[in-house]
């Protein structure tokens, strides 16, 4: 006996050595995150759902006949302030979930009851700009990654949520941080710099997925001796903005990133910043590999009312005029819907989507053609779209079977105010501020609208009391799920813009929308509501 | 210690020991209706809080702030709300040195004159008169100190809310602009009964009304007939053939009198 387990223990040893010695099995690979939402529903991995950032699944359980038979299955509540603005992964069953205060968790995707949590110490002083929110993790083998709201991009560990890495994109106390949810594109992650409103000079990052060191970096405003650097009057490009803080998508057969670009700074102060103030305010097109600038398009040169460019760009090869495009659609917080050739960066369409006063129309040269009186000075001027846009960061979708743009747009107006500000390190930089405008003169209200992205017409619209927040989500089925700003959970027919169901949640959904995938064959949807998850399937 | 520092360590003490106890005890803006301190206020005030609360102080990205005194909250209160910020929100400390006392009281000087009545108000009018024709023209809807209706806005703290223009405006020509939680509302139910009152809220699928026996109910719209949103508002406009200019000054100095109101129940 006393023989035996010296021997026993020595196997036991050398078993334990075998077992440790073993690599992990890659969780998730990169070929599953390029492959987008598969067919079975096991699998929402990007932020968009697909590279192309359609927001589509090709789910069909869930259909307009059986939508009303939704029930729900469980809620899950963040014991946190703030709301949810986070889009879900899920995997084998589980959920990963970012939420505000930089707190995240796995959770159950059959019983809503959490794995593991993380949360981050913030530090005292935080000055994030707008919002401590957070919109999602991006995924690769056994790790995920979250932006942090103090500036730093953070790997954790999927099976605990314990810190792998920890990088820092930039010092939080001159006003920098992030939300955007990262893009992981073959071995590096993609994020941004938000702070647009503090004076930074912001950036598009690339970290290697393994050791959290930094690729490369694209200053979204050019150094001197860059093309783009006398787009800006004086020294002005130093603290220029131009944030990046929503995602942006990625086409394979090019290697090209496409993102949108935040509000130059200080925001309405014309006479801060003369110039076109490159690259806020547009969409640029990097290599994924280098982070050289492929092609750009500025939407709105020398912007004077905060419009950034930081909505949802979505890709898709569309026939137009006879011929296969390859194009981004994009509808801006300028007020204007796009459809932009993405090989060159070049105006196929642009027509206003919501009334705007500022711009008669976009002209050939693909610039706007401004309409006298819109730059906002002490007196102050009316300008439609407001501030917040036409739409703005919560995400469109798009249906390739029917070729159709679904996006949430606003109808509101207001008075711009303008005075010249001095730059402090940490403070805000914004040279101005807005006044809402009476409703008696003008009053706010919002629309789901359904638009032909090779026309820019409008298929069809869905009338809200006020403006929504939400983001969309539409299925193969037909189905398109968004919500209003009143806490309703909507369910439209995507093909005439029908009301089939709703209920009300408590909270609106804000920039986000819900997502849907399978857990042991029944299609759930996921609706982040407040502060609340809740999953649902047809009884 | 160091010298330098010993000295300057000990000039702090000194200092706060005389300032720090009359700070402590200051429950009024010092700095209130001083034109100097208002217009340093005011530049203050756009750099580092028109961005969210608007120039106007009636919010655009954070909320309205021009009410924060009518809803009763104090200047100390607010002083420290602006010192310590609001925890887990976008609202940040403004913390010394990046903001003196000063600054901030000068920057609460400034939002009162935004959200206060002007001080030229002219000082005519008889305030118990104004109590009576309260209570006979007004009470029926709005309240005042513990009584009165609750179909209008409850006017306890309007002298610190209103201006005399304004009030006066609102009574003698109405107002085209309702506000929130007053709008008047009509609900034809399916059997054919008209409930009128004023809208508490609303979405696409429900009404939730306060009706004119200050009954509170919610209905749904596609069980409703007819859901129809009043164009005037539910306070009715006073001509001077329904109150003359003396007893519109008497109504009005009697309003400017409302100041707060404590609840609190005091014993005998």
């Amino acid at each position: 006996m006393m023989r035996i387990f010296p021997v026993l223990a020595v196997c036991f040893l050398l078993a334990g050595v075998t077992i440790a010695q073993q690599a992990p099995p890659a969780l998730v690979s990169i070929q599953e995150v390029a492959q987008g939402l598969p067919a079975d529903g096991s699998r929402w991995l990007t932020f968009g759902g697909n590279y192309s950032n359609h927001r589509h699944s090709p789910l069909t359980q869930i259909t307009p006949a059986n939508v009303s038979r939704l029930k729900p299955l469980w809620t899950f509540q963040t014991a946190t302030l703030g709301n949810f603005e986070t889009t879900s992964l899920v995997r084998d069953n589980v959920l990963y979930v970012t939420g505000p205060q930089n707190v995240a968790w796995a959770i159950d995707a059959r019983t809503g009851r959490q794995i593991w949590r993380y949360r981050r110490e913030l530090p005292q002083g935080l000055t994030a700009c707008c919002g401590l929110v957070n919109r999602g993790f991006g995924v690769l083998g056994d790790r995920l990654f979250m932006t942090t709201l103090d500036a730093h991009l953070i790997a954790l560990d999927i099976k605990t949520g314990s810190v792998v890495w920890d990088a820092t994109l930039e010092d939080y106390k001159t006003g920098h941080s992030s939300t955007i949810a990262p893009l992981v594109v073959k071995d590096k992650v993609i994020v941004g710099a938000a702070g647009g409103e503090y004076g930074i000079r912001a950036f598009i990052d690339a970290y290697d997925a393994q050791t959290g060191k930094r690729a490369w970096r694209f200053y979204t405003i050019p150094g001197p001796g860059e093309p783009g650097n006398n787009t800006w009057a004086g020294e002005s490009w130093k603290t220029g903005g131009a944030s990046v803080w929503v995602t942006g998508a990625y086409d394979p057969e090019q290697n090209l990133l496409m993102y949108g670009i935040g509000n130059p700074g200080p925001d309405y102060h014309s006479e801060s910043r003369k110039g076109d103030n490159l690259y806020s305010n547009a969409i640029v097109a990097l290599d994924a590999d280098t982070g050289k600038l492929k092609w750009h398009y500025q939407f709105t040169p020398h912007d004077v009312h905060d419009w950034d460019a930081t909505e949802v760009p979505i890709l898709a090869d569309l026939p137009i005029n006879g011929e296969t495009r390859k194009v981004v659609m994009f509808a801006n917080r300028n007020g204007f819907y796009y459809t932009l050739d993405r090989t060159t960066g070049k105006i196929i369409v642009a027509k206003p989507f919501v009334i705007t006063t500022w711009a008669k129309e976009i002209g050939a040269d693909g610039r706007p053609v401004l309409i006298p009186g819109h730059t906002p000075d002490e007196k102050g001027e009316v300008t439609c779209p407001d501030l917040t846009g036409g739409t703005n960061f919560w995400q469109p979708s798009f249906d390739p079977s029917t070729r159709t743009f679904f996006v949430n747009a606003r109808e509101v107006c207001m008075t711009f105010i303008s005075w010249k500000p001095t730059y402090t390190p940490g403070e805000r930089f914004t040279g101005g501020s807005g006044q809402r405008v009476k409703p008696s003169e003008s009053p706010a209200w919002g629309a789901l609208r359904a638009i032909d992205p090779a026309t820019a017409a409008l298929k069809w619209e869905f009338k809200f009391l006020s403006p929504s927040t939400s983001g969309i989500l539409t299925t193969a089925s037909g189905l398109l799920f968004s919500g209003d700003s009143d806490g309703n959970l909507l369910a439209l027919d995507s093909r005439s813009g029908k009301l089939l169901w709703r209920y009300q949640m408590g909270a609106p959904l804000h920039g986000t929308s819900p997502t849907t995938y399978i857990i042991d064959g029944r299609q759930h949807l996921l609706v982040p509501a407040g502060t609340t998850l809740t999953a649902w399937a047809i009884e | 210690m160091p010298a330098m520092t010993w000295r300057l360590f000990s000039t702090v003490v000194v200092s706060w020991a005389l300032i720090g106890p009359a700070l402590h005890a200051q429950t009024r803006n010092p700095y209130e209706d001083n034109p100097d301190a208002i217009l340093a206020g005011m530049g203050g005030y756009r750099v580092r809080c028109a961005d969210c609360h608007g120039t106007d102080g009636r919010g655009v990205r954070g909320p309205d702030i021009t009410t924060v005194w009518s809803t009763g909250r104090s200047d100390e209160g607010l002083f420290n709300t602006i010192r310590r910020g609001v925890p887990n929100t976008e609202m940040p400390a403004f913390a010394a040195p990046r903001a003196s006392d000063r600054d901030i009281w000068q920057m609460l000087a400034y939002l009162k004159t935004l959200a206060a009545p002007a001080p030229t108000d002219p000082p005519r009018g008889n305030a118990e008169n104004g109590a009576k024709l309260f209570r006979t023209l007004c009470a029926a809807c709005h309240k005042a100190n513990g009584t009165g209706g609750r179909l209008g806005p409850d006017l306890s703290r309007i002298g610190t809310g209103r201006s005399r223009d304004v009030l006066l405006a609102r009574i003698r020509r109405g107002s085209e602009d309702f506000r929130a939680g007053f709008e008047p509302v009509t609900v034809t139910t399916a059997d054919g009964a008209t409930v009128q009152g004023v809208k508490k809220n609303e979405d696409l699928f429900s009404v939730q009304i306060m009706d004119n026996r200050e009954r509170i109910q919610g209905y749904e719209k596609d069980k409703a007939k007819a859901v129809e949103n009043g164009k005037k508002s539910a306070m009715p406009v006073f001509g001077p053939d329904r109150l003359s200019d003396s007893d519109l000054d008497d109504l009005l100095k009697y309003l400017q009198t409302l100041r707060g109101f404590d609840p609190t129940v005091k014993q005998q």
